[in-house]
């Protein structure tokens, strides 16, 4: 039996959903059963992985080109798996002194994986706004997965708020692309908008379609000032969550970015250009003085998200300036990201697993002695996070210069701006090193004991840090293959 | 001696890390032997290096090269090579780094392991940083040495660490990371020139290359700015004070002995051959610079009533003789500044172990409080005269060879300039023959008597660490040729390269 290519293009979407479905027959079945969830969604995920590395390898379009698999979108599937995959696997040591559930956990986290899939393979505008919003709806819950702390739900309606209110801006903005070139073809879009381009001036409408749709772009990677929902919803959310929502939603944000702003509107690239390089070096700058003041450590990686998104977004702004390398750059950087971030936040829900332990700044102390591991481990993190070589984060951030230097012009400036927040970034993250090396707590806590599941994916995040920061090579190729998929 | 086939510069740079792993992973009570084991065969392989390294190898500056791919895509290199300008510094760094280690013993109870692994991951970077010959290679191994060091500082430094750590991270790493976006935009260029990027990361190209005068002032002042902060000059030291006062005493040699060389090395491997044009440029503002750093360090400390921090100063004053030596561009000051960089290593390292030798009894350092140590620990007192007196530049030590040089070949270029520096030697003659005076001569102080039998001469494993430096400050001294031969060619071909450019006409409105 042969399926039809429609099908075969979408496996992996079909095999994720599968997953999701096959967790909540195995909680509904055996309820309680905590490792055996994790093993099912740790199967189906491999599954997902699978199906997506066989789908791979070549172009194919799917549904009269609304759907593609390209190297782009294998290269982002297998980055959401992986996130997903860890955060699953850092969750149960939070969750269960807590008595949240597992199960719903695993699910919603998968449901909204498949959205990022769907989000990192669509090349139609209406596809990559739902693409969009199935990724992020199962966020809203998550964030307000501990129903009964207040601060959770909190943040939650906030993120609900502003996130349903910034999809509304982007989806009228892409209103007034659909309107101006009659498509909703990413390809077809491109063409149309290469013609009109050629003429010179932006119209009017097609100048509101693209100031909506960056805003709402921006409120979903949130770039400054489109910022304020993050550090409450970060801080709020339980701390396994934190990690996700700083990664998954970033990335596929970015996934959507490289779509519509590098696909399709890459010949409106000289009227964007300026915008981002604003946006990212107000980003950058802003993140970091802000998380230079604050003494929760949630809350300060949940600013610092924000000044590494200003990083990316320099990757952006070299792509348009003329230099493949930025989008390399960007896609390195997403994945060199997401493993330093999530093992940072894996460490602090580990701390948390005893349950009314904060993530103040206090917590940290004298955590080397009282925890060796966890110590060094996230030290490890946070000097990759300051791009200390030779480490993941050093590497991400040097793609992303170089692309910046290479552009020349207000890029190096861009760049040499990107270096001094580094510089600055420094403070705020050696400061938790600090506090685990060199002061002594207030009152001595016992060491906890945890499960050898988070020991696997700090294991995991890890080697991945340590790896991306010495063995460039086959992500190199891997990103070079994605980038030029598109750009 | 032959060393066909055998890597001996990857065996050299990272022994040290085996060595941290080995500590990392055996029991706390064997952290002291093998970290010592570690550093002490780190040092042999060194010296293997120098008696197997031929000074007169003709027309290749570099010897016992490695060159493998690591980022094909950009032409990164893992690229390591010696000439006697690196040689001498590594040399420097293994011999220092095994009497640091030595003299840790002791004052080092708490945390041992991450101590010893901190010391050894350490000079790991500092070695790979001389042996480089690629800049990407080069700018890791110069970041590696920022976070062992934060390290020391912070862990086992003084009351006020944390502050002077923070600081010393902030200032060094400010100047590297503009340092890298430099070194991205040489790398850009070649490769615009080119149109390939296979060697735009090579030392060796690129310093064949030359560059655009806009891109040799970026790159030229974001370079200075990295190592003029290391090095460090006026007024970007303030970091320095700090640092040397909280850091443990083995922590001081380290940072006295070898990371501040990392800056003069800069200057002489990349700013100088890279960037001739702009070098001579910016060279009267920075010998400028070097005279108030000369001036300034003499005058300040002058006025310390703490030891360390009269010595951190006296390092601020030493080091303006480095860069003033490399900046007037002659063949005697670029041997000088050469050689004031090992012998401020093997000087200023000794003075701080001495430092830590009388800390280490009395718990303080204050000056004032000090008073006839000679009487009362004569071996010590010694010691520290005989120190004292290299530093100050006494001839037939070799602090004096390397000042004599500097000031030679500054004169060939500026009577005025080599007239201002030699004035300041008697500043320098008096702030440490002071401070002698005060410490070791006269009543022995109330403050000593009181501590009674807990001031102690000092220890055999206190002289083996002194020893082999007061043994090397003294045939540097009587016999500079031994350092002159090794460095001869390095400065050579510097000179060469400076040679080729001229000032850049700089225009704020072309």
């Amino acid at each position: 039996m042969t399926l039809p290519p429609d099908l075969i293009a979408i496996l992996p979407l079909v095999a994720a959903v599968l997953a999701a479905i096959a967790v909540l027959v195995v909680d509904l079945a055996l309820p309680g059963r905590r490792s055996l969830i994790v093993l099912t969604a740790l199967v189906g995920l491999a599954t997902v992985a699978a199906a997506t590395v066989a789908v791979g390898g070549e172009v194919r379009r799917a549904f009269d080109g609304a759907y593609t698999v390209d190297a782009l979108t294998t290269f982002l599937d297998l980055l959401f798996v992986a996130v997903i995959a860890l955060t699953i696997v850092f969750g149960p040591d939070y969750l269960a002194p807590r008595n949240l559930p597992v199960a719903e956990f695993a699910i919603v986290l998968i449901f909204a994986m498949s959205g990022a899939m769907l989000l990192a393979g669509s090349t139609d505008l209406l596809l990559l706004f739902l693409g969009l919003e199935l990724m992020v709806l199962p966020g809203y819950l998550l964030a307000a997965f501990h129903k009964s702390d207040s601060y959770s739900t909190e943040g939650a309606i906030k993120y609900f708020l502003l996130g349903s209110f910034s999809s509304a801006i982007f989806l009228f903005g892409l209103s007034f692309v659909w309107g101006l070139t009659g498509t909703t073809r990413v390809a077809e879009v491109a063409t149309e908008l290469t013609t009109l381009a050629a003429g010179g001036t932006l119209s009017a409408g097609l100048a509101m379609g693209l100031a909506f749709m960056t805003t709402g772009v921006a409120f979903k990677i949130a770039a400054v000032p489109f910022h304020y929902w993050t550090p409450d919803a970060y801080q709020g959310s339980p701390t396994p969550v934190t990690g996700y929502l700083s990664v998954l939603p970033k990335v596929g944000a970015f996934a959507l970015i490289l779509r519509l702003f590098v696909e399709a509107m890459g010949a409106l690239r000289a009227d964007w250009l300026p915008v981002v390089i604003v946006l990212a070096a107000v980003t950058m700058t802003l993140g970091n003085l802000v998380a230079l003041t604050q003494n929760n450590v949630k809350r300060m990686l949940a600013y610092s998200s924000i000044a590494h998104t200003g990083y990316m977004l320099v990757g952006l702004a070299a792509w348009a300036a003329g230099r493949i390398e930025g989008l390399e750059g960007l896609l390195y950087y997403g994945a060199a990201y997401a493993f330093m971030n999530l093992g940072a936040f894996a460490v602090v829900a580990a701390l948390q697993k005893r349950t009314g332990v904060t993530s103040n700044l206090d917590t940290f102390a004298g955590l080397g002695r009282r925890e060796p591991w966890l110590g060094v481990l996230m030290a490890l993190f946070l000097l990759s996070l300051t791009g200390i070589p030779p480490t993941a984060g050093f590497f991400a951030k040097f793609y992303v210069i170089v692309a910046a230097v290479g552009a020349g012009g207000a890029l190096t400036v861009l760049a040499v701006i990107m270096v001094l927040n580094a510089a600055a970034a420094a403070f705020y993250y050696l400061r938790v090193v600090v506090y685990m090396y060199m002061r002594d707590p207030e009152t001595e806590q016992p060491a906890l004991r945890h499960g050898r599941l988070l020991w696997g994916g700090l294991a995991a995040a890890t080697a991945l840090t340590i790896l991306l920061g010495n063995l460039q090579g086959p992500l190199l190729d891997i990103v070079g293959d994605a980038a030029r998929a598109i750009g | 001696m032959n060393l066909d086939g055998v890597p001996i510069l990857t065996i050299v740079t990272f022994l040290p890390f085996v060595g941290a792993v080995l500590v990392a992973a055996l029991p706390r009570s064997a952290a002291r032997p093998v970290a010592l084991a570690a550093s002490l065969a780190a040092w042999v392989a060194s010296l293997v290096l120098v008696l197997a390294f031929s000074p007169e190898a003709g027309g290749e500056p570099f010897q016992f090269k490695v060159a493998l791919d690591w980022i094909p895509l950009f032409g990164i290199q893992y690229k390591l090579g010696v000439d006697g300008l690196s040689l001498v510094l590594v040399l420097l760094t293994t011999t220092l780094m095994w009497i640091s280690i030595l003299a840790s013993f002791r004052p080092i109870q708490e945390r041992i392991k991450e101590y010893m692994v901190s010391f050894l991951i350490l000079e790991v970077g500092m070695i790979g940083v001389f042996l480089a010959l690629d800049t990407f290679l080069f700018y890791i191994f110069f970041e590696i040495v920022l976070v062992p060091m934060y390290l020391i500082i912070g862990m086992w430094g003084g009351a006020n660490r944390i502050y002077a750590t923070i600081k010393f991270v902030l200032y060094t790493l400010v100047g590297s990371l503009l340092m890298l976006v430099a070194i991205l935009a040489t790398a850009f260029s070649y490769q615009a020139q080119t149109g390939s990027w296979t060697g735009a990361f090579d030392f060796e190209v690129l310093r064949a290359a030359t560059f655009d005068p806009g891109l040799q002032v970026f790159a030229f002042i974001a370079f200075f700015l990295a190592f003029a902060i290391k090095v460090p000059m006026f007024p970007f030291h303030t970091w320095l004070p700090d640092a040397h006062v909280e850091a443990p005493t083995a922590g001081s040699v380290i940072l006295a002995g070898v990371l501040l060389k990392l800056g003069g090395y800069g200057f002489i491997r990349y700013a100088l051959p890279f960037y001739p044009d702009a070098a001579h440029t910016f060279a009267p503002a920075i010998i400028v610079l070097s005279l108030i750093a000369i001036i300034y360090g003499a005058i300040v400390a002058l006025v310390q009533p703490d030891l360390k921090k009269l010595v951190a100063y006296s390092s601020v004053s030493h080091m303006g003789f480095v860069t003033l030596g490399i900046f007037v561009f002659t063949e005697q000051g670029l041997q000088g500044a050469i050689l004031q960089m090992v012998n401020h290593g093997l000087i200023t390292g000794a003075l701080f172990l001495l430092v830590g030798v009388i800390y280490e009894r009395t718990h303080d350092r204050t000056i004032a409080k000090m008073g006839g140590l000679a009487g009362l620990t004569p071996l010590y007192a010694a010691v520290f005269g005989f120190f004292v007196f290299a530093s100050v530049g006494l001839p037939g030590l070799s602090g004096f060879v390397g000042e004599f040089l500097t000031l030679v070949g500054a004169f060939a270029s500026s009577p005025i300039v080599a007239a201002i520096a030699t004035f300041v030697m008697i500043l320098a003659a008096g702030y440490l023959l002071w401070m002698f005076q005060r410490v070791a001569t006269g009543e022995v102080s109330d403050f000593l008597r009181g501590l009674g039998p807990h001031v102690t001469d000092l220890r055999p494993v206190e002289i083996l660490t002194l020893a082999p430096l007061a043994a090397l400050v003294v045939a540097f001294g009587l016999f500079p040729g031994l350092l002159l031969d090794l460095i001869g060619g390095s400065v050579g071909s510097v000179l060469g390269d400076i040679a080729a450019g001229g000032p850049i006409r700089l225009a704020l409105w072309p």
